[in-house]
Order: C-alpha cells, then structure tokens, then sequence
C-alpha cells in the first residue's frame, strides 16, 4: 500500500511540475516581450524603476539576436498557449496583419500627437514607435575627403559610378581592401533583400508613397526604374570585397568599415555600438543610396518596430500607462535615449543619441530628407526565400544584370498571382 | 501480495514517469503533428480553432515545390557521402587507438571531444575556419597563395559547401562511432589474431578475415546512427552554411544546401506555413523509417553471412 501511495505522490508531482508554469500572474502585472537583446539590460532596470514608482509589476521578456528564435516563433508559441503578453512587439503590415484579432486601437493616446512615424492602418494608430531608425550608405568621411569625393555629391547614380571608380583607382594610397563594405550571402539576405531591395520600392518618392509597391504587387514591373536599380546592385556588388560579399557574416561586413579597410558601408545606425567597441572614432555620417539616375537626396528613415497593446490583456490601462511614462517621464526619456541609445521618435524629446550614424540619421530626419520603409509590404517569406537567393546568385556571379532584371520581374509576376 | 504483482508494480512504478514523458513530448504531439499536416493550420491559428481540413493538399504542394525536391536530394546525396566518409574516419582512427599506440587514451579522449560541442558553435567555429583561417594561410604562404583567392571559399561553392558540411559533420560525429567501434574491436579474442599470424596472415588479411566479420553487429548500429543523424543535421547546416550559396533548380532561384530539416523548418517558421512544414516532417518521417528498416534488415542478413 505504501508504494501506492508513493507512486501516487510521484505521479501528482510530476503533473505539478508540468502545470505549474501555466499558472497565471497577479493581476496588476503586465508582460512586455521585445526583441532587441542588446537593450535587455537597460529595459529590465529601467521596468523594475517604473514598477517601483508606479506598483505594477512588470516582465520583460527579450526574444531574439542570437539564440535563433524570432520574436514571431515565440509570440506563436505563448499565443498558442495562452499566454500571449501583455505589449508585443510587431515590425510592420505584415505582422499586423498576423496578429490583427488580438492588436488594441491606440488612437487616442496622448503619444500620437507628438509623433509622426506611429504605426496606423486606415486613420487608426495601433503602434507605439519603439525609435527611429535609418539606413543610407555610410560613408567614412576622412577617406573621401582625401580622395577628394564630396559626399554631398554623392546624390545619384552617377556621381556614384564616379566616386567609385575614383576611390577604386587610389586603394592603396587609401589603405582600403574594397570601396564598399557589401553582404550578399545566404544569412545576410536582409541586407540585400531587405534593405536594399527597400531602394528599389521608395526611393525618391515621396514619404508613404506606395505606387510603386503596388504596381509591383500587382505584377505590373516598371523596367526602367527596375534596370536603374540592377545598375546599382551591379555597382555595389563590383566594387565591393568578393570574399565578404559571398560569404562574409555581419561581422565582416561591419568590420571591414570599422578597420578602415572599406570607405561605405551599406548598413544603418544599428552599426554605432559595434563602431565604438571597435574603436572607430573615425568622423562618419550617411550618403543618399544611388538607386536612381536622377537626383534623390534623402535617406530611408522610418520605425523599425512599434509596441502593440494585447486587446484581450487584463491589464490594458496598465499597458498604456507604461507606454505612456516611456515617452512623458524623465526616467523614460532618459532610457529611450542616454540608456538604450535609440533615436527618440517623439518631438516633446530634445535629447540627441551618441552614436555619429545615429545623430546622421536624425539630422537627416530634422531636415525632413526621408524615403519611407516599404520592404515590409511584401511578405517575410517572399523577400527571404524568393528575392535572396537571385540576390545571392547575382552577388556569386553565377547570373549577369539581365538575367538578375528577369528573374526578379519573373519573381513578381509569380508573387502576384 | 504476491511476489509476482509486488515486482510488476515496481516496474510501472520506474517506468511510469519516463512513459509519461515519452506519451507527451513524442507520442501525442507525433499524432497531433499528423493531423495538422492535414489542415490549413498557419502561425496564428489557435489549436481548435479557425482549422480546416484540407486534404492533401499541403503534401501535393510540397512535392511541386523546386526547394524542397531539391533539399530531398541534396540530403540524399550529403548522407551517402556522409555515412561514408564517417564511418572509414570512425573505424581507421578505432584501429589506431586499439593498436599498441603510445598515448592511445589520450587520442580516445581528443577524437571523441567534438561530440561534446554543440552543432551550433561547431557550425560558426569552422565558419570562421573557411571564411577566414584557410584565406589567411594562403596570405602568408606563397605556395598556397590559390587559398586566398576569393574564388577559391570554400563556402561560396555548392560543391565545396557540401564538402565543408560533410567534414564539419564527420569531425563532430566520427569520435561517436569510433567508440562503438572500439568496444566491438576490444570484443574480438586474442585467440583468433594469434591464430591468424601463425598461419602467416598479415594486417589486412587479419583486418578483413578477423576483425570486419567479428564486428559485424557493431556495423548495424553505426550504419544507423550516421544515416539517421545525416539525415537530420540542422544546426550545423544552419550555422555553417544557413542554406548558401544560392542556384537555379526548375526554373527557381533558391538556397543550394539547404538540409530537409532545414526547408522544414524555413517553410514553417520563416514562411509562417505550419501545416505545410508538418506535412513535410511527416514525408520526412517516413523516408527515415523505410530507409532505416531497409538498411537494418540489410545489414542483419550480412550480419548472418558473416
């Protein structure tokens, strides 16, 4: 009889075990989940300060970097399991649209009259802007200056053909391996198809302009704007180090700029931790991309993610009113901004982040010199298993421009069907 | 009670919980698992809820897609070459630290330590070895200077890459299989060698005549494991190479050595189509079986012959 009963206490803890992590939290508590696990640290000091003073608890939970799971995988899971948090975090039309039932209208927050870049869907805003972000070409001022390439110029396709090959010309008086710091392999598919291919929807249009993206949707593909932009894949690709471009990960690409071995970078103001861990004190700033023949004197500057409110939380109020303290408290301030180093995206802020790309990116954003983020119209799926790889073959050289024109206006007649 | 129920009670009573486990983290999600293969379930889909049933039209999908046809035969092809070369790696190196070799254990120890790191650090470990160690050599070197020409990565190559995986994928596992191999070879009696020698056999004769007979079951289960692991590898894949280069198969551009684990995982997770992806791990499940019954019973009747 005993072991009967021994048994039976096994069993019930083993099935304590198994439910008890399912238990629900207090009421008066909220969930955060993120996805940038660089800001982990400052984002729990900074929740564990704002529950003290407001006495709501708070999780923060960051999903996310390296350890290979997305904020999407984990969001699905939890929702699955009921236990969706409180403010998530989504990138675009396309999350929003994964997550539409369960996304609370935030339009009347006091925050959506002091920023421009909120995340709204018909009128209505549902997304909180977590920073501002930016991406053009960045450049290393020291270099250019001495190859006497005036960044200003820099504006078009042409002028970049020039600076290239002037730059290209005097690598070893520069000390430079290649003129521009390009990735191209199969896990930097969001430098390519993602980021550049962002060049080829908005740039020099005006900001949320969509023409273009709905005509390629609609399969409709205007071939001199796409063969402009092949232009400058092309050019990017030649001039750039064969060996980081094809296989190189985000470390080589961003390090061979930091080691002054590359005069551009093509990535955004994300870079500015990694410069200063690598020393580079180097003046620096963003170039327009030169996508186009014309003119298009502006950079691609937009949130990359918003926080969203669970709509079937038990702890709505509380959820708005941490969202709300981020952006109207000093202490919230000072951790958007001194702490985490993001670029504020509400005007009632007058701080300026430390990072040079990123001072670059709101100086561009000030003078009102911006193309919008239209990359996420199309979906994850279609840029990272359709586009990425004729990127890649490109980039391999195992296609020439025309092909690359035809594959990739073949992929959205495909997408569009 | 009696002596007999006293011992079965002790016996489900051990079992229980490691069957409770098996019930709920193999037995129910595989059966779950085949269900959804059957329906339109995707990302946000609430189990139960908003599902529907569409046949098999997430298989019938998936054997017109170019990515995953292709992936079925590169994963062939990576596994034949793989149980290859792992096997001749395992078994040579077994032979060596069974044989009078000074240090023999400290070898033991060397080959058998890749299995203790995780596929995941492996994969960027030799990242780092193709990407930037082997260039670098061929910097310095003159005599080896094609090391350091681009065109010569090894990664940037469907060929090569395919070579990278199956020598990254050979380091990590072939210390494994030697150890089955050393305890079979240890197994073989003295007897038989000495035997041998009298009658004038040299090493081969004795390796093939001896040895290979005398080994034979520990064949079976190594052939098994390095087929049923080829077939699985994800993370080193995913690390390693992340499904690079890319190339043109059926008129589509798509990643070149991209394992079937990860296509799976990429049109699930990546593609947000999860009945799709478990539609594929079901196929992939049952070409497992079949080539694993197909290789044991095969390997059972050799067993016999020998």
């Amino acid at each position: 009889m005993k072991k009967i009963v021994a048994f039976a206490l096994a069993m019930l803890m083993v099935a304590g075990m198994a439910f008890a992590s399912g238990a629900q939290e207090g009421a008066g508590s909220i969930t955060l989940m993120q996805n940038k696990p660089e800001i982990d640290a400052m984002l729990q000091e900074y929740g564990a300060q704002w529950s003290e003073d407001t006495g709501i608890g708070i999780t923060i939970k960051s999903v996310g970097g390296s350890s290979g799971t997305t904020l999407g995988q984990q969001l699905r899971a939890d929702y699955a399991a009921g236990e969706m948090p409180d403010i998530f975090i989504i990138a675009g039309i396309e999350d929003y649209r994964e997550w539409e039932g369960v996304i609370l209208d935030l339009s009347d927050e006091e925050w959506v009259d002091d920023t421009s870049v909120a995340f709204t869907v018909d009128g209505r805003v549902y997304g909180f802007p977590v920073a501002v972000e930016g991406w053009g070409m960045a450049y290393n001022s020291d270099i250019l200056e001495r190859a006497g390439v005036d960044p200003a110029d820099l504006t078009n396709l042409e002028a970049y053909r020039e600076a290239f090959a002037t730059i290209d010309g005097m690598k070893d008086e520069l000390g430079l391996d290649s003129v521009v710091s390009m990735a191209a392999s199969a896990d930097m598919g969001w430098v390519t198809a993602h980021h550049n291919f962002n060049s080829l929807l908005a740039n020099g249009l005006p900001y949320g302009d969509l023409s273009v993206v709905n005509d390629l949707k609609a399969g409709n593909v205007d071939q001199d704007r796409l063969s402009q932009y092949a232009d400058w894949v092309e050019l990017l690709f030649d001039y750039a180090d064969p060996a980081i471009l094809t296989t190189g990960n985000y470390d080589a690409q961003v390090g061979a700029f930091a080691t002054q071995k590359a005069a551009f970078l093509h990535q955004g103001n994300w870079v500015d931790p990694n410069m200063e861990s690598a020393g580079a004190t180097f003046p620096m700033a963003f170039a327009p991309h030169g996508s186009l023949e014309r003119d298009t004197n502006g950079i691609f500057v937009s949130a990359p993610s918003f926080y969203v409110i669970n709509s079937e939380s038990d702890n709505i109020e509380a959820a708005k009113q941490f969202l709300r303290d981020m952006v109207y408290t000093q202490a919230g301030q000072n951790f958007m901004v001194n702490e985490a180093g993001m670029i504020p995206a509400f005007g009632n802020i007058d701080m300026n982040p430390a990072g040079q790309l990123s001072r670059s990116v709101q100086q561009w954003a000030a003078e009102g010199n911006v193309y919008s983020w239209d990359q996420y119209q199309f979906s994850g799926e279609f840029r990272d298993q359709v586009l990425a790889p004729i990127y890649n073959r490109f980039a391999t050289g195992q296609i020439d421009k025309q092909e690359f024109i035809d594959l990739m206006t073949q992929a959205f007649v495909d997408n569009a069907e | 009670m009696d002596k007999f129920h006293k011992n079965s009670l002790t016996f489900w009573a051990f079992l229980a919980p490691v069957l409770f486990a098996f019930l709920m983290v193999v037995v129910i999600p595989f059966f779950v698992g085949a269900f959804y293969s059957l329906t339109d379930w995707n990302a946000t889909a609430r189990a139960g809820n908003s599902l529907n049933f569409v046949g098999l039209k997430n298989f019938t999908d998936s054997f017109r897609d170019p990515s995953f046809i292709y992936s079925f035969l590169f994963t062939t092809i990576y596994t034949v070459l793989n149980v290859i070369v792992i096997n001749v790696v395992a078994i040579a190196v077994a032979l060596a630290v069974t044989s009078k070799l000074r240090f023999r254990n400290v070898y033991r120890m060397g080959f058998f330590i890749p299995y203790l790191i995780g596929g995941l650090i492996l994969g960027y470990l030799w990242q780092f070895i193709f990407n930037n160690a082997i260039p670098s050599i061929g910097e310095h070197i003159a005599a080896l200077r094609a090391l350091a020409d681009p065109n010569n990565l090894v990664l940037s190559k469907i060929p090569t890459a395919m070579m990278a995986l199956v020598i990254v994928g050979s380091w990590q596992y072939a210390g494994y299989i030697m150890m089955i191999y050393v305890a079979a070879i240890e197994g073989v009696p003295q007897e038989l060698y000495e035997a041998a020698r009298i009658d004038g056999a040299g090493s081969w004769m004795q390796f093939r005549s001896i040895t290979v007979p005398m080994i034979a079951q520990a064949f079976t289960i190594t052939m098994f494991l390095t087929m049923v692991n080829s077939f699985k590898q994800f993370d080193v894949n995913y690390s390693l190479t992340a499904g690079g280069p890319a190339t043109m198969f059926m008129d589509k551009s798509i990643f070149g050595t991209e394992l079937l684990a990860m296509n799976i995982y990429n049109t699930a997770f990546v593609g947000n189509d999860l009945a799709a992806g478990q539609a594929r791990a079901v196929v992939f499940f049952v070409v497992i079986v079949v080539f694993s019954l197909v290789q044991v019973t095969y390997n059972k009747r050799k067993e016999m012959e020998m």
